[in-house]
């Protein structure tokens, strides 16, 4: 019960931490309104998935270095295919670049369950493949997207009853988010296969005297962690309506937000909702400094003293709490 | 006496009111916005500083708010729209991709912000751009090099970034001067990714692998081929680059070394602020896209070698282009661009 309490606790945390960082941009930038914040979902978006798929591995005691490669790799695949072809063919592409996210992360799993080689080297060396891999379908940025994919995170959600003042704060693209993670995590984390997840995270040894099917159960982890990577890179492909074969900065930020949002890094504890808010105080942040035009050199300074800090005082007060 | 005074007291109030004004009006009205995609590269920091100095020279710029970081479209689009939220009047992007930013940049112009893209194009038809001719940068320097290992044998083509504009323009004007000359064979063509450490790599793994070569054409990373050629004791082949500072001064001084530079000066992106700065003034160039030409400097003849004498300068930093000006578009002084430092800072 106090692990619950504790674990809504950080995420609860964020939401203010948000609240009050939109609240420092209001008074940064007075203009800050509806219109920026659809800007900041979409900006989220491709981060988002980064740190969806971190978090399944993650919380399943692993580790995926892999993650930004397969988002190139996915993106130049979905841009390769569509160029050229009709709005109905991405129909086809969606599914089928998503069902290759799943197969390539079901590889990592296989690779680290039957090698018995660390997650962390094998999910290294798939980094490179999955690179070399997006190099080969384009050798340069390129491609091109379905009108009606990218238009899907563009602009907000019309919702009927609602004065436009309210929907325009409903981005299409927080909706897509959503609804993606949602479809997939929620059914996950309520089933038996979610159990187990957190289970090989706490202890392996412990879940296998149980009887949980570990090998099974970490094979799926990465497979699920490449079907979020690849809308990951569907999303990225959608934003900029081309695929780029160099992988973008999501490595090292989906760790950063994963840490962040209260997921041990040892593994068995934690959400994905936590996760998820810490991509929107990151990338706030990075709007904030923007905004007050500090100097580029010395934002990620910033970003990451303020990432130290704030998990640092998250662990103060959770200690704090459980002494008497 | 008193009148005097009084007189002399007004004269003081008045000057004072006039600088006062003429200091607000230094001070210039207008926000600018920058986003660069590449950091901790040196033609990129000049980029930088130049137009920091040019929006400190021009006394029309209030403030700059300069977004610079690595990063992809995705990212560039995410700093692009953060600069649209921070109110800029006008924005100033060297743009990852020609054609991933361009929802980015049409919000942008859409609510009346000007939109420069510099060194590299973007194709949304609502955005300006000044850009060096990359195209002829290529051309000139391998037409050169083609004559000057008599127009046959096999080159290296050290390229750029794939995927950058900047180098596919590049490959054209490659492409359009090795077909001049048919007897000239590329022998191996790799991207540095405009990397001078990955350059370095590049050409040593090639020199160990034993195959002959007669000349270098090099996007730009060439004082470091240089030293390989020299640190590994391969014969000194014709090698073309950029003007950085620190190859220039191996033109000059390198004992049995030829080569060319070519200009690509970083000071392009004060040619945008100047180009924006006039547009937000009401004067629109007739053109959507302003061409900046290269110039040639070799050390084969004695009259390139006095221009190379002309353009070294030791007291750049060896990555920076020596052309830091480029006349009729920039205003500022060498200690200013030097410094780097912009309004208020």
């Amino acid at each position: 019960m106090t692990r619950f309490l504790r674990r809504r606790g950080w995420v609860a945390g964020l939401f203010i931490l948000f609240a009050l960082l939109l609240v420092a941009t209001k008074i940064i930038q007075p203009g800050y309104g509806a219109g920026d914040f659809v800007s900041l979902s979409r900006a989220v978006l491709p981060y988002a998935f980064a740190v969806a798929a971190q978090t399944v591995v993650v919380i399943a005691g692993g580790i995926d270095l892999s993650v930004a490669a397969m988002m190139a790799l996915t993106s130049v695949t979905a841009a390769a295919m569509m160029n050229g072809a009709s709005p109905s063919y991405a129909l086809f592409v969606v599914p089928f670049v998503l069902a290759l996210g799943f197969v390539l992360g079901a590889v990592n799993g296989i690779l680290i369950i039957v090698t018995r080689v660390p997650d962390i080297v094998v999910t290294l060396a798939m980094l490179f493949v999955l690179q070399g891999a997006a190099l080969l379908v384009l050798s340069a940025p390129g491609g091109s997207a379905a009108e009606w994919l990218k238009a899907l995170v563009v602009g907000t959600v019309p919702l009927p009853l609602l004065p436009d003042a309210v929907t325009a704060w409903f981005p299409k693209a927080l909706l897509l988010l959503v609804v993606c993670l949602g479809i997939v995590w929620i059914p996950l984390k309520h089933s038996k296969l979610g159990l187990s997840l957190y289970a090989i995270g706490s202890s392996e040894l412990a879940a296998f005297r149980s009887g949980v099917p570990v090998a099974r159960t970490r094979i799926l982890a990465y497979a699920f962690s490449g079907l979020f990577a690849a809308m990951g890179g569907l999303t990225l492909t959608m934003s900029t309506g081309i695929g780029a074969p160099i992988p973008g900065p999501y490595l090292l930020a989906s760790v950063a937000a994963v840490v962040l949002g209260g997921v041990t890094l040892g593994g068995g504890r934690g959400g994905l909702v936590g996760p998820i808010v810490a991509v929107f105080v990151l990338r706030l942040v990075r709007t904030d400094l923007t905004l007050m035009a500090v100097d580029p050199n010395v934002t990620t300074i910033v970003e990451g003293v303020i990432m130290v800090v704030v998990v640092m005082l998250g662990a103060f007060l959770a200690m704090k709490g459980r002494s008497p | 006496m008193t009148n005097t005074r009084a007189l002399r007291l007004g004269l003081l109030a008045g000057a004072a009111l006039l600088a006062s004004v003429a200091g607000s009006w230094a001070q210039g009205t207008y926000t600018i916005g920058v986003s660069n995609t590449v950091q901790g590269n040196g033609w990129r920091e000049e980029m930088i500083c130049a137009i920091k100095a040019e929006a400190l020279a021009s006394g029309k710029v209030a403030k700059l708010n300069i977004a610079h970081r690595n990063t992809d479209a995705a990212g560039q689009s995410e700093d692009i729209r953060n600069l649209i939220s921070a109110g800029v009047n006008a924005i100033v992007v060297n743009p990852a991709d020609p054609s991933g930013i361009n929802a980015a940049l049409k919000e942008a112009t859409d609510k009346g912000i000007v939109v420069v893209a510099v060194d590299q194009a973007v194709t949304e038809p609502s955005a300006y751009v000044v850009s060096n001719n990359q195209e002829q940068y290529a051309y000139l320097g391998a037409k050169w090099l083609f004559q000057q290992i008599g127009g046959k044998g096999d080159v290296v083509y050290m390229r750029g970034a794939a995927g950058a504009s900047a180098d596919s323009d590049r490959d054209k004007g490659f492409k359009k001067a090795l077909a001049e000359f048919p007897d000239v064979k590329v022998v191996q063509e790799v991207f540095t990714g405009w990397q001078q450490d990955q350059g370095k790599q590049q050409i040593l793994d090639f020199i160990a692998t034993g195959t002959p070569f007669n000349g270098i054409w090099t996007s730009g990373i060439d004082n470091v081929i240089v030293d390989a050629l020299v640190e590994s004791q391969t014969p000194l082949v014709p090698v073309v680059g950029a003007d950085n500072a620190g190859f220039v001064g191996q033109l000059n001084t390198v004992p049995n070394f030829t080569g060319a530079a070519v200009t690509n000066p970083g000071s392009i992106g004060a040619a945008g602020v100047t180009l924006a700065l006039q547009i937000l003034d009401g004067k629109k160039p007739a053109e959507q896209t302003v061409l900046v030409d290269p110039q040639l400097w070799e050390n084969a003849t004695a009259e390139g070698k006095a221009k190379l004498k002309a353009a070294a300068d030791p007291s750049l930093s060896p990555e920076w282009p020596v052309s830091i000006s480029i006349p009729g578009w920039t205003d500022y002084t060498k200690e200013q661009i030097v410094a780097c430092k912009g309004p208020g800072e």
